[in-house]
């Protein structure tokens, strides 16, 4: 039970300082998971990840997947709770004050900013997590390929996990 | 439930170009608010448009909507991770999607790099958020700290050059 008091209140925290999305913060999702908690080891955090990424829906599953591993079912609920609830409310408050700024420039400012910062914890976070999750040099190539191919196609995603889960099937990667 | 590789571009699609519930500049307005504010940005986009409709019913609803499919999808998927982890073909097809899964997180992060370029001064906050927190490690709490007041002054100048 404190276990899940525990993941709820950390999760709940995590979702308020979560600027540019779950995905912009992996690194610390990482960290927390696994090196301060000890819910999971690194290769069951980077499993879970790719059942994540592989699976239909939004990308945050990787939390509801930790909540699974600690309590089951009530866990994974308890997890995409604690992920959603404090943003929300923020958001539900937050939107109706920024859509009434009049000022056409403060507007646009506020959101040139914060584009800004989240681009750059996106390409910490990817940086950050390649370095923990990909174990071979073969993986880095594959990583590299996948970024190369969508900025300069437009394929769509699944087909690269697919992709990706064949190299890995056959020992490639 | 289709949202294979992320919700985002299917919302769109959804929204804007079938049901026309939105316009394109309303769901870009509301995405960009969407991502200002921490959590999910597709748990945000969800409480947004459903408390347009519906007010805080609304957001529950289409929060539950968006989650709940794909939660007992992964639910399923957790189960027979369990089952079957052990075996080779299982750790090779999983370390085969990480490794593209951190790929699609860095392209997303190029793409919108792609448009800062239109006002270079915009860079400095991008690099130096990477160097807080890649470089000197500093926990999340000083990375917005050092980088929100460079790149609120930059965004006002942007702002005004357009």
């Amino acid at each position: 039970m404190s276990i899940l008091i525990s993941l709820f209140l950390k999760l709940s925290a995590f979702s308020l300082i979560a600027f540019g999305g779950v995905n912009a913060l992996l690194p610390v999702l990482f960290n927390l998971a696994v090196n301060q908690e000890h819910w999971v080891d690194v290769q069951t955090f980077s499993d879970y990840f790719a059942i994540a990424q592989a699976a239909p829906g939004p990308n945050f599953m990787t939390v509801t997947l930790l909540g699974w591993h600690i309590y089951g079912v009530i866990g994974a609920l308890v997890a995409t709770f604690a992920i959603a609830w404090p943003s929300s409310i923020l958001i539900f408050y937050l939107q109706r004050l920024i859509m009434g700024i009049k000022d056409p420039l403060k507007k646009k400012s506020i959101q040139y900013a914060a584009a800004a910062l989240a681009i750059g914890l996106v390409l910490s976070s990817a940086w950050q997590i390649s370095l923990q999750i990909n174990q071979s040099v073969a993986a880095y190539i594959l990583t590299m390929t996948t970024v190369a191919i969508t900025f300069f196609t437009r394929w769509h995603p699944l087909y690269l996990i697919v992709i990706g889960a064949a190299l890995g099937l056959s020992g490639v990667v | 439930m289709s949202g294979f590789g992320g919700v985002l571009p299917w919302a769109r699609r959804t929204l804007v170009e079938r049901d026309k519930i939105l316009t394109s500049e309303e769901f870009s307005a509301i995405l960009g608010i969407c991502q200002i504010v921490p959590g999910p940005n597709i748990v945000n986009l969800a409480v947004c448009i459903g408390s347009r409709f519906g007010g805080a019913r609304g957001a529950i609803a289409s929060v539950l909507g968006l989650t709940l499919g794909p939660i007992s999808i992964v639910m399923v998927l957790a189960l027979l991770y369990e089952h079957y982890r052990y075996l080779n073909s299982v750790q090779g097809v999983l370390r085969g999607i990480s490794a593209v899964g951190v790929g699609l997180i860095a392209s997303t992060g190029f793409k919108m790099l792609k448009d800062e370029f239109r006002y270079p001064a915009m860079l400095i906050v991008v690099i130096v958020t990477i160097l807080a927190a890649s470089y000197f490690h500093l926990g999340l709490g000083w990375v917005v700290l050092i980088s929100s007041p460079l790149a609120l002054v930059l965004a006002w100048k942007k702002a005004h050059t357009e």
